[in-house]
């Protein structure tokens, strides 16, 4: 059973106007579990419209999703909540921190509304944050920590609840090339050492290298769809 | 979730937003409960102006004096009856009621003369510490008066002064003798202030041959949440044959004056309050609207909508609840300062009256349970009905748009 399954799906946005737009127009996709993959395109093409219903943000206007094999495209707000923090981990390009909260509080936000305890919550989110090289970095706000440092801070919130799935948006659009580098290493390393699939929305050649699978999306339709090694 | 302990760490996150919302809460707090102390204090007064100072809680009549006040229409044997209504929680004071006429340095001017039992009627009445010249009726002096402010300008004494009285008394002769003055009341209200003329009981049936019964026993609850209709029932159980009347009943207009201001004080608070209630909505608006995309994360790392929506709501009611302690704790003294020290606008009113009693110009606080807990209460409603929209606007934001709001 493959962990992501769609089949046809479309996004027109203002469906009802005059005008509408077409962001999607027919997309089928199959994604394993553990697979690395990264959607390309140009501006406009689709590729975070895909991202966003992958990532249960956004539903499909028409066809189907299937997550784990559940069919989600047709859930309620909350049950696409309860979803989206048991399964699918975030990482956005702007970081999207909570300011004024240290990192370790940040790493915390996914259990807080999960009935996790405190302790093993502050456990959970200081050994993300060890991970991903940020010991010692815990009671740090955003505001006092580098572009890369947040994003570090960000990859270990989508990682703590242990969700199957990490979706990064541009992830290193904020960033410059070694950090960038740096950045791209950890997503393979979570690939790789825990079996995370990861799929990642990028118009940077050299960093959708480091995946095994390129997925270019072009006027809302996949265009290509190449598996490689990745580095 | 643990809804209270995450909305506090909120609070306590965004210090200085939180500071001015708890802040502006807890001063309009604090308006609400001197204003409300201050209403309460009023129609306290007023209502004190009337029962406390005047009529007592309720009064007992023989049957006919009322529409007749008649010298020879009184309740029989009042001892035992004090006595009785002692027993049974009340404080109770005989009074003696004669018309007559007093002269002094020329002039003249009717007069309402009182007899006045000076154990018991300072537990029924404040009518002793009314005294704003000269000082309050002595066993030793009977021949020494005190008598009502007009009435003393009228006849132009003062302290000390001499008046002549001249009535008929109960056996048909003529009654008179000379009085001096020893105190002078101030405005308790116009028949008393007008042609008040207040002795000792003794000397009263002396004077008009009164030697049994009584013309009215007022009488006080001793513990005074008592209800009042309830007390009046077991008055009247203990004066069977008598009339007895509850001070709503001897005063109706003001009863229903007070009534009415009571209900236009509420109006009045729910008008200020909502004043109060704009601060609060203005306050939570700008609050959610700065963490929109804040929200937005939330939600995307799987946030339902009615956590985000208990949360805001938990966050407003926790400021409420922080800044109701602050305006209890702030106003609370100050409205007990006033309760003692009043404000005085007798530079802007002075004897003015309702319903024929005096009004106080010194304005005092009241700290009853109503004033305490209306602005709590009102608070509290305010915040929850100011905060559901931004709430439910916060819970219904899509994760996208909230987190791509500029």
């Amino acid at each position: 059973m493959p962990l992501i399954r769609l089949s046809d799906v479309t996004k027109i946005y203002g469906a009802e106007n005059k005008h509408p737009f077409t962001a999607l127009a027919g997309v089928s996709l199959q994604i394993e579990a553990g697979e690395f993959a990264a959607i390309m395109g140009p501006s406009g093409s689709g590729k975070s419209t895909l991202m966003h219903i992958l990532g249960c943000l956004d539903t499909p206007t028409t066809g189907e999703y299937h997550l784990e094999g559940d069919n989600v495209d047709r859930l309620r707000g909350d049950q696409l909540a309860a979803i989206r923090n048991k399964k699918i981990g975030f990482v956005f390009q702007g970081f999207n921190l909570i300011p004024r909260t240290n990192a370790v509080e940040n790493v915390e936000l996914p259990m807080l509304y999960s009935n996790t305890p405190p302790e093993e919550r502050r456990r959970r989110a200081a050994e993300a944050l060890r991970r991903m090289g940020l010991a010692g970095w815990e009671g740090n706000r955003p505001n006092e920590l580098s572009g890369g440092q947040q994003q570090r801070v960000a990859i270990a919130r989508a990682i703590v609840n242990d969700a199957p799935l990490i979706l990064a948006d541009e992830p290193t659009g904020n960033l410059d090339t070694k950090t960038s580098a740096e950045i791209m290493e950890l997503f393979v390393r979570i690939n790789r050492e825990e079996g995370k699939t990861i799929i990642l929305v990028t118009h940077e050649a050299d960093i959708a290298a480091y995946s095994r699978r390129i997925i270019r999306v072009r006027d809302g339709l996949i265009v290509d769809d190449e598996r490689r090694e990745g580095r | 979730m643990k809804i209270i302990p995450i909305a506090l760490r909120n609070i306590s996150r965004k210090r200085v937003r939180s500071a001015i919302t708890i802040g502006s809460m807890a001063f309009a707090g604090f308006i609400m409960l001197f204003f409300a102390a201050l209403g309460q204090g009023m129609l306290y007064t007023m209502e004190q102006n009337a029962v406390g100072v005047y009529l007592g809680d309720i009064q007992i009549h023989a049957p006919g004096y009322r529409s007749d006040p008649d010298l020879y229409t009184r309740v029989p044997d009042p001892a035992a009856l004090v006595d009785k209504l002692e027993k049974a929680g009340f404080h109770a004071a005989p009074r003696l009621y004669g018309f007559g006429l007093a002269a002094a340095s020329g002039n003249s001017s009717g007069i309402w003369m009182r007899g006045v039992d000076l154990i018991r009627e300072p537990k029924v009445t404040l009518l002793d510490r009314q005294v704003m010249e000269g000082a309050w009726l002595s066993a030793d002096k009977p021949k020494e008066v005190v008598i009502g402010k007009k009435l003393a300008y009228t006849l132009g004494v003062k302290p000390g002064g001499e008046i002549v009285v001249v009535s008929q008394a109960a056996d048909g002769a003529m009654a008179n003798d000379i009085y001096h003055v020893r105190g002078i009341l101030k405005s308790v209200g116009d028949a008393v202030d007008q042609g008040g003329f207040l002795m000792v009981d003794a000397e009263f049936r002396r004077l008009m041959g009164v030697a049994e019964g009584t013309h009215e026993i007022a009488v006080a609850r001793v513990d005074k949440d008592r209800i009042l209709a309830e007390a009046a029932d077991t008055v009247a159980s203990l004066a069977p044959g008598m009339e007895v009347k509850t001070w709503r009943d001897l005063q109706p207009v003001l009863a229903k004056m007070i009534d009415v201001m009571d209900i236009s004080l509420l109006f009045m608070l729910f008008i200020a309050y909502s004043a109060v209630g704009m601060v609060i909505l203005n306050a939570t608006l700008m609050n959610v609207f700065e963490r929109i995309r804040e929200f937005g994360v939330m939600k995307a790392i799987g946030v339902t909508p009615p956590q985000v929506f208990s949360l805001i709501m938990a966050e407003a009611v926790l400021e409420a609840v922080i800044a109701n302690v602050l305006a209890l704790g702030a106003g609370i003294p100050v409205v007990r300062y006033f309760e003692v020290h009043g404000i005085d606008l007798s530079n802007f009113s002075s004897g003015a009256s309702l319903a024929g009693l005096a009004l106080d110009p010194v304005w005092y606080c009241k700290l009853n349970t109503k004033a305490l807990t209306m602005p709590v209460w009102f608070m509290f409603a305010v915040v929850l009905a100011a905060v559901i929209y931004p709430a439910m606007k916060a819970a219904l934001l899509k994760p996208l748009d909230a987190m791509h709001h500029q």
